[in-house]
């Protein structure tokens, strides 16, 4: 609805460079340059530790919960840089969701879990909130499943459907951003398949980034993909050429399973 | 190293299993023996108690204020004083205790010298002698205005229960995962929202048992009492004076040489049991809605 009256989207959402991260002393991230396509999918593998979790979290500045952690750098998103102290967090947050690893259902209503959110950054009548909550709940293809008990609490739910509602929350805020931390690690093969049918879907509406262990997983749902390895960038390029015939020896090394 | 495990020599008896076995059964039965002997006590306690209090409730105690040996007097009026003076004290200590709990979870980490010393200081103070705590409050609130008072008893009730609520407050929330932390930050949620919309509720069902545990601690207290409210034979509403409380009401009448004021001590103290009993078992159903 907002999209419509957007003028021409521009190229990247998100323009990385000279990323520079750290953990108190610990150097995690070095000179990173890279560029989001908006709505693309790109996935950032690499073996555990190499800070591609790192970078995801930077992007919606979750580091900044924690004293000790420091960016330096730039993350240029609707031409300001994220890093900047002006930064408005709750309004950067609204505009970048993130979607955590362990589906993390608030101890409320499925209803109130999307409510939630959006009454942080809107004010809607009953009807414009039902409203809201049925659209996304549809659009992860929940609602069939949870519209009879809405006000049911969200523990009860499978881990997938609490994924699902998880994505369902983020997207409610209408971010132009989606974060996705390893959102399938924790569901089973089912559950990891729709939540990929539903990003091919989402990537029409929203910029997505998804860190994932799963290289099939990286090859089904990407357009682009990152090779992260010891806190450096070593490649990124379309899902075709990365996982096909990347440039770099240390890429195909890992692609192939050899290390990591 | 492959010599420690004796090998397993087909269905041949093996010496170390029997040895293993006879242990296990000794540790089985000493910690039967010890939960028998446990529940045996308790179950004299309120058998005696059954038995005494029983007989002195009456219609008549539980309306009858307290009156001179052999008058017909009850306990309406200790019992009313027992229920003003806890409501009260626990209405300070709850938002005392959930505050300070808050802050020591939410903001108060390890590395944090305050909140370290807060956190300690409020550990001492659990395990304060309660007549303790009616002494310091008898030099703050009772010796400065000349006269005891059922504020005073209050106020020492709340200093006993707010640790007790911080404690339990501060666990309760640290069982709170960070991924739901970070999952409500993420959506743009400010801190204090997280905190309170989140953790806290969350957390609804052991800090609402942390709250009715301080309850059922502090509702049996007599010596915090003794020095603050004092206890009176009368009727008496007020705040400011002196105000009678059924453990302080035992204390007397149980050591007295009248037989209808012994009687009056049992009934009492059935009756506290009967109220501590009721708490805990709405903690139990409070802890399980969690």
């Amino acid at each position: 609805m907002t999209d419509t009256q957007q003028p021409a989207a521009p190229q990247n959402a998100l323009t990385v460079r000279n990323l520079n991260f750290f953990y108190g002393q610990h150097h995690a991230l070095h000179d990173v340059n890279i560029d989001f396509p908006a709505r693309k999918v790109t996935a950032m593998i690499g073996p555990s530790g190499c800070g591609k979790s790192t970078l995801l979290r930077i992007f919606n500045r979750m580091y900044d919960l924690y004293p000790g952690q420091r960016a330096e750098g730039e993350v240029m998103f609707d031409g300001r840089n994220l890093l900047e102290n002006g930064i408005d967090l709750n309004i950067m947050r609204a505009r970048i969701g993130m979607v955590f690893q362990k589906p993390t259902p608030f101890p409320m209503s499925i209803y109130d879990n999307i409510a939630f959110g959006v009454r942080l950054h809107e004010r809607l009548t009953r009807a414009q909130m039902d409203e809201r909550v049925q659209d996304v709940l549809t659009r992860v293809a929940l609602w069939g499943e949870v519209r009879d008990r809405l006000h049911a609490p969200a523990n009860g739910l499978s881990g997938g459907q609490q994924q699902r509602l998880c994505i369902a929350r983020s997207i409610a805020t209408r971010p132009e951003v989606l974060l996705l931390d390893e959102p399938t690690s924790a569901l089973d093969p089912i559950s990891t398949a729709r939540i990929e049918e539903l990003l091919d879907e989402l990537k029409e509406e929203f910029t997505i980034v998804i860190v994932t262990h799963n290289m099939q997983q990286a090859a089904r749902c990407a357009d682009q993909v990152a090779f992260f390895y010891m806190g450096r960038l070593v490649e990124v390029d379309t899902a075709d050429r990365i996982f096909t015939n990347p440039r770099q020896q240390q890429t195909q090394d890992y692609i192939t399973g050899r290390f990591g | 190293m492959s010599d420690i495990t004796s090998k397993i020599d087909g269905w041949a008896p093996n010496p170390r299993a029997a040895r293993r076995r006879r242990c296990d059964m000794l540790a089985t039965l000493f910690g039967m023996a010890a939960a028998g002997i446990l529940v045996l006590v308790l179950a004299s306690i309120l058998w005696t108690l059954l038995f005494n209090g029983l007989a002195g409730l009456s219609v008549a105690a539980l309306i009858k204020p307290m009156g001179a040996p052999g008058s017909g007097g009850g306990l309406a009026n200790a019992i009313i004083g027992s229920l003003i003076q806890t409501s009260i004290g626990l209405l300070i200590a709850t938002p005392l205790g959930l505050g300070c709990g808050i802050y020591l979870a939410e903001y108060g980490s390890k590395l944090n010298r305050f909140a370290s010393c807060v956190r300690f200081i409020s550990d001492v103070l659990m395990s304060v002698p309660s007549i303790l705590v009616g002494l310091f409050v008898y030099q703050v609130l009772v010796a400065p205005f000349g006269h005891f008072s059922g504020l005073a008893g209050s106020v020492a009730l709340a200093i006993l229960a707010v640790p007790i609520i911080v404690r339990t407050t501060e666990d309760m929330l640290r069982l709170v995962p960070v991924a739901m932390r970070e999952a409500g930050a993420a959506l743009g949620a400010p801190r204090w929202r997280v905190t309170v919309f989140l953790c806290l509720r969350a957390a609804k069902a052991g800090v609402t048992t942390g709250i009715l545990l301080a309850l059922a601690r502090v509702s049996g207290e007599t010596a915090p009492l003794l020095f603050t409210s004092l206890g009176n034979q009368n009727w008496s509403l007020s705040l400011n004076k002196p105000m009678a409380s059924l453990p302080v009401t035992i204390y007397q009448y149980a050591g007295a040489s009248y037989d209808d004021w012994v009687q009056l001590a049992w009934a009492g103290a059935l009756l506290v049991t009967l109220g501590v009993l009721a708490i805990n078992i709405a903690v139990r159903i409070s802890a399980r809605r969690g």
